[in-house]
């Protein structure tokens, strides 16, 4: 499967300006023959929301989710938005369009809630990680802070995912001698999701600014077994495009036997005793 | 002090000024430029984002002010190729003295920092450009600015680096030795420094703060670095005391959605 990730800059709050453009970068997508396009976390209305979310959450009535079924008879489409599905609750989602339909919604679990992140204020929190299929691969939705605990990957793994797709609204910060520190978070969960269990995964991370707080892009692909590779630029808007297929995950999983040797009843027995201590 | 990749930094933040400058439907910025580092910095930054043909300097000596600032102001400008005007503001301030006459050092600072700022707004809609702060961190924790004077800005690019980041980020910039090497002055009198009216280093300053406000220690941890307990109290209170001019003014709370309670939101919003 041809994919195509979009590492952009929305406006924040600005509905119609962002869905022109995931329109014009779909077509461009569809031109290029890819299968699959791939925008960051709350692509649709950017991060920051506080009260304005409220304005631009969608809904299953929404004309831009109907546009979105329509364009996905053409490509698959995962974008990110404040989705309202049951009135009055708006999860930050990620919707997964195929065929004319919304296939999938993720909500987010993860909702961070310390320093600069306030997204319990405005979100309600998702409860499940369920994989579904899509041609012949299993895939999973990942979004942003529910990528650092390595738990949720691993509940798709135990479904079988082939392909993880993580979307993100990561500021940077902690800025050393080096570089942001907090970029290299996600690199080394690529590093373990692709490697140890063996899925294709890809991190769309949105770049520009929110009132001073950057966003640094840096999104990337991990080939099952293999670790990152392909990055896009820090700091710009970019493109990656790159192809998954199921004989690397085969091979990954031939070749280190994690998820045949794998013990989720031990996994779940401990869980109980320790969760009943 | 924690050391930082001055290039990444200088990414971002160029990165920062064209973003801010583009999403308030300016082309240009425009700054103080005192002479001194900060504004130094925030010129070559802003050269860099906007390019020479949209930055824009102006240098407002009061009669006071030493002739080497205007000097400086002036090479900085003439280094980075960006256009600058000089505006005396000593007529329009003394003006104002002629009427309340006042020997008051902290009067008259406030008076010409409050001046410069009144020049910089309206040559902002002369000029069609955005006025660009040129505070740091270290001044914006202690409130060791005028509070509608220098402090007021459409953003400030150095804001999250501390003063003492800010003499190694100049020489990375290649801003001339003559004007890292000057101790730090708001030139409002003579002979005044920074540092003379703080009562402590930069580079003491810097390293408290660094570690009361990233590193949230403990005053007995830092203590134990060699500083004694009356500076990080005193450092301490500055920052409690100054917290207004960090924050908008408080509103009584009257109805269900009150500015800044629930009516939240970034600047911004819709760009």
């Amino acid at each position: 499967m041809k994919v195509r990730g979009i590492q952009f800059s929305p406006v924040l709050g600005n509905l119609k300006r962002n869905m022109r453009y995931h329109c014009h970068q779909i077509d461009r997508a569809v031109e290029d023959k890819c299968q699959l396009i791939v925008f960051p976390e709350l692509s649709m209305s950017g991060y920051h929301l506080k009260d304005i979310v409220y304005d631009v959450a969608l809904n299953p009535a929404s004309p831009e989710v109907k546009k979105l079924k329509d364009l996905s008879r053409g490509i698959d489409i995962v974008v990110g938005a404040p989705y309202e599905e049951i009135p009055g609750i708006i999860y930050n989602s990620a919707l997964y369009f195929s065929k004319g339909d919304l296939r999938h919604v993720h909500r987010k679990v993860q909702l961070p809630n310390f320093g600069m992140f306030q997204e319990e204020m405005i979100f309600g929190a998702g409860d499940t990680f369920r994989s579904f299929k899509i041609k012949e691969f299993t895939v999973g939705l990942i979004i942003c802070r529910e990528i650092l605990f390595p738990m949720h990957a691993y509940l798709y793994f135990l479904q079988g995912v082939d392909f993880l797709i993580g979307i993100s609204n990561s500021p940077h910060r902690m800025l050393d001698k080096d570089h942001f520190k907090s970029l290299q978070l996600w690199e080394n969960m690529g590093y373990v999701y692709s490697v140890f269990y063996h899925q294709h995964y890809v991190f769309m991370n949105r770049t520009g600014f929110e009132d001073g707080i950057g966003f640094p892009g840096g999104s990337f692909f991990a080939r099952a077994g293999q670790g990152i590779v392909k990055r896009a630029d820090c700091f710009e808007e970019d493109y990656l495009n790159f192809e998954v297929d199921l004989e690397a995950v085969r091979r990954a999983r031939l070749g280190s036997n994690y998820l045949r040797d794998d013990k989720p009843r031990v996994i779940l027995k401990e869980l109980k005793r320790i969760l009943n201590a | 002090m924690l050391e930082i990749n001055f290039e990444v930094a200088e990414k971002v933040i160029v990165g920062f000024i064209r973003d801010s400058i583009q999403k308030n439907n300016f082309k240009n910025g425009i700054l103080g430029v005192s002479g001194g580092l900060d504004s130094a910095v925030v010129l070559a930054l802003t050269r860099k984002a906007l390019g020479k043909d949209h930055s824009l300097g102006l240098l407002m000596p009061y009669q006071s002010s030493s002739p080497e600032s205007l000097t400086h102001g002036k090479m900085i400008c003439d280094q980075f190729g960006v256009k600058y005007e000089v505006i005396d503001i000593s007529p329009a301030v003394n003006a104002y003295f002629d009427q309340y006459p006042t020997n008051n050092r902290i009067l008259i600072g406030n008076k010409c920092a409050r001046e410069r700022m009144s020049v910089l707004y309206d040559f902002s809609i002369r000029k069609k450009a955005l006025v660009i702060g040129t505070s740091n961190k270290s001044e914006l924790l202690i409130g060791y600015s005028t509070l509608f004077g220098d402090s007021a800005a459409a953003f400030f690019p150095l804001g999250d680096l501390y003063k003492t980041q800010i003499f190694d980020f100049a020489s990375y910039l290649k801003i001339p030795e003559a004007i890292i090497n000057k101790k730090p002055s708001a030139d409002l009198w003579k002979d005044q420094t920074d540092e003379k009216e703080i009562g402590v280093s930069y580079r003491e300053l810097d390293e408290i703060l660094y570690q009361l406000i990233d590193r949230r220690k403990k005053d007995k941890d830092i203590q134990k670095l060699g500083y004694p307990q009356e500076w990080i109290k005193k450092i301490k209170n500055l920052i409690v005391n100054s917290q207004f001019k960090r924050t908008m003014p408080p509103i009584p709370k009257l109805q269900n959605r009150t500015i800044g309670l629930e009516f939240r939101y970034l600047r911004d919003w819709n760009k």
